[in-house]
C-alpha cells in the first residue's frame, strides 16, 4: 500500500496545483466576504459559469489553442456581467438588511443561476479539451507533472501577488479594504459605498469564473458543480480566516494537498481526508489560521 | 468585615490601562458610590467584579470567598446582582418576563421542560414590578417602552436574583432631575425593604453626595480614596483632581 | 382559559379534516400530505434551535439524515425488531447533536455556523462513499418496515400521529420555563449569564432536543419512503429548512409548517408542469426577502391575527410573552 516516493512527490506537486485553483477560487469568495461582510452561496455558481462559458467559447471558436485562450480570458468577463446585473438589480438593495438576509439572498441566486445554467447548456456533461501544448508531462527536481498542473502551480501565486499588489498598492484596492473594516468612515468620506461593494462583488465574482474556467480542462463540467465548489470553498475561507486572501491560500494548500494524499493512499475514502483536516483545524483554531479581516 | 473587598485589580486592553490598582470595600447594608470622570475605569471595574471580564492582576473577594476567577453567571449565583448603564433588557419579551427570567434563574427552575412558566414565580414578579413602579406596564413588550422605564427594568432584572449586593452602572445616566430624584428614592427604598447592600457609579455628584454613605474615587483607573462624603469632599487630593475647578481632571 | 382555546380552535378543526381526509382523496395526495408532516417536523425542529434559541445551525439535515440512517441500518444490517430502530434513531441523532454541539457552543454565531457545516460535512462524506455499509450514493433500499405502517394510508395516520405528539412536547418546551429561558438567550446572551443563567448549558439540551425530533423526522422518512439517501445528509438540505423557517416565520410556532407545506406542495406541482423548480423557488425566495421578511405566517398573523404580534414597536400583548401559535 505505501507507495513510492517519486509518486508521493507527484502527487504532491498535483495536490499544489489543485490547491492553486481552489485557491484562484476562494480568494474571489474571500474579498467578497472581507468587503461586503457576506458569504456568498452563489460564487460556487458564477464557477459553474465559468466553465461552461469557456466551453461555449472554446467550442465558437473552433477548439483550438486559440479558442482556449480566448475562453481563459473571456469566460470571467462573462461571469463578471452576470454578477453586476445580479448585484445591480436586486442584491444593492439589500445592503441595509441583517446579514442572514444577504446569505438568503445569495442562496436564492445560487438556485437561479443554477437553473438558467440548465436552461441555456442542458443537462448533459461538456468537455473542454486543453491545447496539444499542454500535452503530456514535465520532469522537475525528477517528479513527473502533467504540463498543465504547471501552468497552474505558476499561475496560482502569479494571481496571488496580483491580487495582493492590487488591494495594497492601487486607490481602488486600498479603499475596498477600508471599506471591509469601516463602511461607516468609507462613507463619511464621500466614497460611495454601495459602488465599492458593487466592484468588490465583480471582481470576487470574476476570480470565481476565473477558476472555473481553468479547471474546465481537468474536470467533466456537469451541473452540481456548484454544489461541490461552493462547500470546499466556505471550508478553506473558514480555516483560512475569513476575508483574509493568505487565509484563502493556506486554507486551499491544506485542501488541496491532504485530498491529494487521500487519493494516494485510501481512494475510496479520499473526500474524508480534506473534510477531516478542516475539522481538525476549527477545532484547533476556530477563528482560522490567520487573522479574519475583521 | 467587609461583604466585598475589591484588591488592587488591574486590566488593560493592549496599550489603554483601563483598571490600573483599583481599591474598594463594601460593607454589608451600606450604599457606596463610586466616582470618577469619564473614560476612569467605573464600567470596566464593574464588569471586573460581577465577571463579564477577568482582572490581569488582583482578586476579588466576596463574602470571604475569591471570586475572581468565575463565570459571570456563578457570580451571580453567589449574591451579586447587577444592572447595565446601556440598557441591556430582553427586547422581544415582555416586562414581565423580562422579571420572571431572571427570578425562575435564581430559583433554579431554568431547567424545567414540561412545567408551563405562567404558572411559575408569579407571586415574586409581580412583587418585584410593584416595586419598581412597572406594574401597570408588565404587559408590555420590553423593547416598547420608554427609557426610564427601561432603566427600571434593568434594576427589577437584576431583583429577580435575590441579590444581597446590587451593583447598579449608572442608574441615572440620561435623566431629567425628577427621574433621577425617583430613581435614587427607588435605589434607598429598595435597600431598606430588602436588606440590600448597594453599590453605584454616578457622575452626577449632587445625587452621590446625599445617598452615598462611603464614596470611592476612581481616576485613570486607580483608586484616590475611598471614604465618608465629607472626607472625600474635603480632600485636597479629590479637589484637585475631580471636584475642584469647572473640569475634572 | 378560554382565550387559549379560541387560539387552538383552528388548528384543531385543521387535525379533525386530515384526520378524515384519507379516504375520500387520490393515493398521490395523501403521499404528499405526508411528505409535508415529515418535513413539517423537521423544520419545526430546525426552529428550535434557530428562531427560539438564536443559534446558527448551519446543518441541521445531518441529524435528520443520521436518525433516518440510524433506523434504516439496524432493520437492514440487524435482526433487531423494529420499536429499537425506532428508538435508536432519535436517540443517535441527539447524541450526534450533543457531541457536534458541545464544540459548536463554545464559539459565537457564524463560527458555530461553520463548524457545524464542516463537521457535518465529514458526516456525509462519510455516509457518501462507505458504499459497503451505506450503500454509498445509491443509498439503502427496500428497507424492512412493519407491513402495518407501510401502506400509504397506515403511514399517513402513523405520522400524524406521531407528528402531533412531537409538536405537543415542543410546544410544551417552549412554554417551559427552559423554553423561556432559551428564547431569553437568544435576546440577549450577555444579560443571561448576568442572572445567573449558565447559557451554554442551556444551549446544549435545546440543541439536544432540537436534535432528537429531528432524528424522528428521518425515522418518519424512511417509514414513508422505506429508503434512504445521501442526500438527507447534504448541506443543500440545511439550507432549505432554513428557507422553510423564514418562510413561514422564524418567531412563530407554527409558520415552520406553513413553510414546509409551502415548499413541498410547489416543489410538487410545480415539479410537474416544468423541471425548473428551482428557479421558481428561487424567484419565490427574493420575492420574500424583499416583501415579507416576517415570513408568510407572520404576516398572516399580523394582518388578521387576533392578538398583535409580538413585535418590538408593539404595546399591547398578552401574558404570553409575545410569543405567538
Amino acid at each position: 500500500m505505501l507507495p513510492d516516493l517519486s509518486a508521493l512527490g507527484s502527487q504532491f506537486l498535483v495536490g499544489l496545483s489543485r490547491a492553486m485553483i481552489l485557491f484562484i477560487v476562494t480568494s474571489g469568495l474571500s474579498f467578497v466576504l472581507g468587503v461586503l461582510r457576506v458569504p456568498n452561496v452563489a460564487h460556487g455558481s458564477l464557477y459553474m459559469i465559468g466553465a461552461f462559458s469557456a466551453f461555449s467559447i472554446s467550442k465558437l471558436l473552433g477548439g483550438g489553442a486559440m479558442g482556449f485562450w480566448l475562453a481563459l480570458i473571456l469566460s470571467p468577463f462573462v461571469v463578471a456581467l452576470v454578477s453586476l446585473a445580479s448585484e445591480r438589480l436586486l442584491f444593492c438593495h439589500l445592503y441595509q438588511r441583517e446579514h442572514l438576509m444577504l446569505l438568503l439572498f445569495t442562496f436564492a441566486l445560487m438556485l437561479i443561476l443554477g437553473d438558467l445554467v440548465k436552461l441555456t447548456w442542458g443537462a448533459e456533461y461538456r468537455s473542454i479539451m486543453a491545447p496539444d501544448f499542454f500535452e503530456g508531462s514535465v520532469s522537475i527536481f525528477g517528479l513527473s507533472i502533467p504540463r498543465y498542473n504547471l501552468f497552474l502551480l505558476i499561475l496560482g501565486p502569479l494571481v496571488a501577488i496580483a491580487l495582493w499588489l492590487f488591494t495594497n498598492k492601487t486607490k481602488i484596492g486600498k479603499i475596498a479594504r477600508a471599506a471591509a473594516v469601516d463602511r461607516e468612515m468609507v462613507g463619511a468620506v464621500g466614497i460611495n459605498v454601495s459602488w465599492v461593494f458593487a466592484f468588490a462583488f465583480v471582481l470576487g465574482c470574476f476570480l470565481g469564473g476565473l477558476g472555473g474556467a481553468l479547471v474546465a480542462p481537468t474536470v467533466s463540467i456537469t451541473l452540481g458543480m456548484d454544489h461541490d465548489i461552493i462547500i470546499e470553498a466556505f471550508l478553506i475561507v473558514t480555516i483560512g480566516g475569513l476575508g483574509n486572501m493568505w487565509g484563502a491560500m493556506v486554507g486551499s494548500l491544506i485542501f488541496g494537498l491532504t485530498q491529494s494524499f487521500g487519493v494516494l493512499f485510501w481512494p475510496q475514502f479520499a473526500i474524508v481526508f480534506p473534510y477531516t483536516a478542516v475539522v481538525i483545524v476549527l477545532l484547533w483554531r476556530p477563528r482560522g489560521m490567520l487573522k479574519s479581516v475583521w | 468585615m467587609w461583604m466585598l473587598q475589591v484588591e488592587n485589580v488591574y486590566k488593560s486592553f493592549g496599550d489603554f490601562k483601563a483598571v490600573n490598582g483599583a481599591n474598594l470595600s463594601v460593607n454589608k447594608a451600606d450604599l457606596v458610590a463610586v466616582i470618577g470622570p469619564n473614560g476612569a475605569g467605573k464600567t470596566t471595574l464593574f464588569n471586573l467584579i460581577t465577571g463579564q471580564l477577568k482582572p490581569d492582576r488582583g482578586s476579588v473577594i466576596f463574602n470571604d470567598e475569591n471570586i475572581t476567577a468565575l463565570p459571570a453567571y456563578q457570580i451571580c449565583r453567589k449574591g451579586i446582582g447587577r444592572s447595565f448603564q446601556i440598557a441591556n433588557i430582553f427586547p422581544r419579551l415582555t416586562v414581565f418576563r423580562n422579571v420572571q427570567v431572571s427570578v425562575l434563574s435564581q430559583q433554579r427552575k431554568s431547567w424545567k421542560l414540561f412545567y408551563p412558566a405562567d404558572k411559575l414565580a408569579g407571586e415574586e414578579t409581580e412583587s418585584i414590578l410593584k416595586n419598581v413602579g412597572l406594574s401597570d406596564k408588565a404587559r408590555h413588550i420590553a423593547g416598547s417602552l420608554a427609557y426610564g422605564d427601561q432603566r427600571a427594568l434593568e434594576i427589577a432584572i437584576a431583583l429577580g436574583n435575590e441579590p444581597e449586593l446590587l451593583i447598579l452602572d449608572e442608574p441615572t445616566a440620561g435623566m431629567s432631575a425628577e427621574e433621577t430624584a425617583a430613581t435614587m428614592a427607588l435605589i434607598k427604598r429598595l435597600a431598606h425593604s430588602r436588606g440590600l447592600t448597594i453599590l453605584f457609579c454616578e457622575h452626577d455628584m449632587e445625587v452621590v453626595f446625599n445617598v452615598a454613605q462611603s464614596i470611592m474615587v476612581l481616576h485613570q483607573g486607580l483608586t484616590i480614596m475611598q471614604g465618608k462624603p465629607d472626607d472625600v469632599r474635603n480632600s485636597n487630593q479629590v479637589q484637585e483632581c475631580y471636584l475642584g475647578g469647572a473640569e475634572p481632571c | 382559559m378560554k382565550s387559549r382555546f379560541k387560539s387552538f380552535a383552528p388548528y384543531g378543526v385543521i387535525w379533525v379534516v386530515l384526520l378524515f381526509l384519507p379516504p375520500v382523496i387520490p393515493r398521490f395526495y395523501t403521499y404528499i400530505l405526508t411528505a409535508i408532516f415529515v418535513t413539517a417536523l423537521l423544520a419545526m425542529s430546525l426552529n428550535m434551535v434557530v428562531g427560539h434559541g438564536g443559534m446558527f445551525q448551519f446543518h441541521h439535515a445531518a441529524f435528520y439524515g443520521v436518525g433516518a440512517y440510524t433506523f434504516s441500518l439496524i432493520l437492514t444490517k440487524t435482526s433487531l425488531p423494529f420499536w429499537v430502530g425506532f428508538a435508536a434513531g432519535p436517540v443517535v441523532a441527539a447524541i450526534v447533536g450533543l457531541l457536534i454541539g458541545w464544540f459548536c457552543v463554545r464559539l459565537t454565531r457564524l463560527y458555530f455556523g461553520m463548524l457545524q457545516i464542516s463537521l457535518g460535512s465529514l458526516i456525509w462524506a462519510i455516509a457518501f462513499r462507505w458504499y459497503s455499509l451505506t450503500g454509498g450514493d445509491d443509498g439503502i433500499h427496500g428497507v424492512p418496515v412493519p407491513d402495518v405502517i407501510s401502506s400509504s394510508i397506515s403511514a399517513y395516520y402513523f405520522i400524524l400521529i406521531l407528528l402531533t405528539i412531537c409538536l405537543m412536547i415542543m410546544y410544551a418546551v417552549l412554554r417551559s420555563p427552559f423554553g423561556m429561558t432559551l428564547q431569553a438567550i437568544r435576546d440577549n446572551p450577555e444579560r443571561c449569564e448576568a442572572v445567573g443563567i449558565n447559557v451554554r448549558r442551556h444551549q446544549l439540551l435545546g440543541i439536544v432536543i432540537a436534535t432528537f425530533f429531528a432524528g424522528v423526522a428521518g425515522v418518519l422518512f424512511v417509514v414513508l419512503e422505506q429508503s434512504v439517501f445521501p442526500d438527507l445528509l447534504f448541506w443543500v438540505l440545511s439550507l432549505e429548512i432554513f428557507i422553510m423557517c423564514l418562510l413561514g416565520g422564524w418567531f412563530t410556532f407554527a409558520g415552520p409548517i406553513m413553510g414546509a407545506a409551502i415548499m413541498v406542495s410547489l416543489r410538487t406541482f410545480v415539479g410537474i408542469y416544468t423541471e425548473y423548480w428551482t428557479l421558481i423557488l428561487g424567484i419565490i425566495l427574493i420575492l420574500l426577502i424583499f416583501f415579507l421578511p416576517e415570513g408568510v405566517w407572520g404576516y398572516v398573523l399580523e394582518k388578521f391575527g387576533s392578538r398583535p404580534y409580538g413585535r418590538v414597536e408593539r404595546k399591547d400583548v398578552d401574558a404570553s410573552g409575545g410569543e405567538r401559535i
